[in-house]
């Protein structure tokens, strides 16, 4: 029988997905976390305890379990799995993305110098290092300009700066940011920064699946709330775009190349670029698919998710006949609006009668503490909806969204964008 | 009986390679997955179906024969063999009788009991590491039916925990049950183990 290793830290939101996708194939499934699992003892072929931050040592633990459970397919869910997942892929010469091409999608510094090279476009881009005299780079940047961490991801730590001083209170607080001991030990990359030119225009999402270098669009994100800063909070995708067919066609054939650029051949994409009166400007690719639960969003054939289209992919399943379904679709990752402790929900019943709303997944905790960004990584939850056109999908997230109140360290906030 | 045989096929909506044929009466007194041909050995019914070219699996429970095809084959050959196994099996008189059919349904209390000892005595104490419980809500035919609470409500890894520990578990001590189904509410929980978060 088919085995799979899915690469899941314990943090993220794709377990279930991915454990369903491979119960679906009927495939048996392998889970690495970094962290031990309290049953592992009981299924020994079910469970591998490696470190993602250490992704030689990871691999050669992979490899000798590979021996005793041989593996056919790898799959990451976010850039340090992918790392992982590569060099895994590498040494049990499995069809997957090259080691060198993963490690460059998973550094913003390394990404940018290649895509310049190719001539893809992105922002002007200096890479800093937290030593450095902020004050003094200050002076030399042009603004408005902004300031992201090397190897974090979902828009934490990222500022914009429209000054020199907001540009130095910007770097010390990412510089705190990173200086958490959990980012602080991922090594070097944890310890610079890039600061680049903010590209005014819309924001697009590309989700994609590389086969043998070829990239197949499987959906186009419109992110219609303004991406303007000072933080990039990003709340709504929506699919299909509204986009004019000719920009549309740009911003594939720039993702394309851009995969092309950094070596990536295998697997999904999930590539965010920046669309004005110029050509498309390419902000990141990850060779990974979209994060959270937002591949919800995504329905193929006659119901197959993103996270088995995925393993069908890896698996050498066939997957040219399936494609997203008609409908539009969309998903809002429910922002934190004020850092406190979660006490209450309320509305969700209101919420899930909307029109168009297919699901609400509430996903922080009561008692949790929510961290907003820039800081945190967290969402509220997320809101799901399908609709006859992108601008139906949007109304009912939004009037789902409205209807919600979330009770933060008690005071109630109500989610009305306030 | 109606020497007829009528058998439904109905392909799996979300796995194109499994297709489940339910026939018109019980060809098989109790549950066997079948995974080989070697496995099948012993068993008829099995043993005809791998005879079939390109059948790769084989699951059978009463009157439910589930066959996975190997990956990429024609199921229109493969389901009319299929079809032709069962019928000339129960034409032979092979298909179990209504009291065979009896005796094998499961004892729920035994059921129960047995799932219950799993629990406290293996899953439990494994999952008390990370300050999580599992208690067992219901067994109902072949279908255990559990909640979770402390770590384990709201986790992030609790599906992790459920399918490749808990369920599996569960499946393989107690053949009995099939499915495991998860009732808690894990938006409610207050302190989970893991909190997602990308």
């Amino acid at each position: 029988m088919l085995r799979v290793l899915l690469l899941l830290p314990t943090t993220t939101y794709r377990t279930e997905a991915f454990l369903t996708a491979a119960r679906q194939l009927g495939v048996d499934v392998t889970v690495a976390s970094e962290e031990p699992s309290t049953l592992a003892d009981l299924n020994p072929a079910g469970f591998l305890t490696v470190s993602f931050n250490k992704p030689e040592e990871a691999t050669s633990i992979i490899a000798e379990f590979a021996r005793s459970y041989p593996i056919h397919a790898v799959i990451p869910v976010d850039e340090q799995t992918a790392i992982v997942a590569a060099m895994v892929a590498a040494s049990l010469k499995l069809r997957h993305n090259s080691v060198e091409s993963a490690l460059a999608a998973g550094n913003k510094y390394q990404m940018r110098e290649l895509l310049s090279r190719a001539g893809v476009r992105v922002p002007g881009y200096r890479l800093l290092s937290l030593s450095d005299d902020a004050a003094a780079v200050a002076r030399g940047l042009r603004y408005p300009c902004v300031v992201k961490p090397l190897i974090l991801s979902a828009s934490r730590g990222v500022i914009r700066a429209d000054t020199r001083e907001q540009f130095v209170q910007a770097f010390r607080r990412v510089a705190a940011i990173l200086s958490a001991p959990e980012i602080e030990s991922k090594g070097t990359s944890a310890r610079q920064v890039l600061v680049e030119d903010f590209i005014p225009g819309k924001e697009v999402a590309l989700e994609g699946l590389l086969s043998q270098g070829k990239l197949r669009v499987l959906a186009l994100f419109d992110k219609p709330d303004p991406l303007d800063g000072p933080f990039f909070e990003e709340t709504i995708y929506v699919t299909p775009s509204i986009l004019r067919a000719d920009i549309q066609t740009k911003v594939i054939d720039c993702t394309a190349r851009t995969a092309e650029a950094l070596g990536l051949t295998e697997g999904p994409v999930h590539a965010e670029l920046r669309v004005n009166q110029m050509e498309p400007c390419v902000l990141e690719i990850a060779a990974r698919s979209i994060g959270g639960r937002c591949a919800r969003a995504l329905r193929f054939g006659t119901g197959v998710s993103l996270e088995e289209l995925i393993l069908r992919h890896a698996l050498g399943m066939s997957v040219a006949d399936m494609k997203r379904e008609k409908r539009a679709s969309g998903v809002m990752m429910i922002p934190i609006p004020k850092r406190g402790v979660l006490a209450q929900v309320e509305g969700l019943s209101e919420a899930r009668n909307i029109p168009g709303i297919d699901e609400i997944s509430i996903t922080a905790h009561v008692g949790q503490t929510l961290i907003p960004l820039p800081e945190g990584n967290q969402y509220l939850g997320f809101i799901f909806a399908r609709g006859n056109d992108p601008h139906a999908v949007v109304a009912s997230l939004r009037n789902a969204h409205l209807k919600l109140r979330f009770d933060i360290a008690g005071s109630t906030a109500k989610m009305s964008g306030d | 009986m109606d020497n007829e045989t009528k058998i439904t096929a109905e392909f799996d909506k979300e796995n194109s390679e499994v297709c489940k044929f339910t026939v018109d009466r019980p060809v098989y007194a109790g549950k066997i997955d079948i995974r080989n041909r070697e496995q099948a050995k012993g068993i008829p019914l099995a043993e005809k179906l791998f005879q079939i070219e390109d059948v790769a699996e084989v699951s059978v429970y009463g009157a439910v024969v589930v066959v996975t095809r190997g990956v990429g084959k024609d199921w229109k050959e493969i389901g009319k063999h299929v079809g032709a196994v069962i019928r000339d099996y129960i034409q032979a008189g092979m298909a179990p009788t209504e009291e065979q059919m009896r005796a094998s349904l499961p004892d729920q209390s035994v059921i129960r009991d047995k799932v219950l000892e799993l629990l406290e005595m293996q899953i439990n104490p494994g999952i008390a590491g990370h300050g999580g419980y599992v208690e067992l809500i219901d067994v109902r035919d072949n279908s255990a039916y559990i909640r979770m609470s402390g770590g384990c409500q709201g986790c992030g890894m609790a599906d992790v925990t459920l399918k490749q520990g808990i369920e599996r578990l569960i499946r393989e001590e107690v053949p009995e049950v099939w499915e495991v189904f998860d009732t808690t509410d894990h938006a409610a929980g207050k302190n989970p183990y893991y909190e997602p978060a990308k």
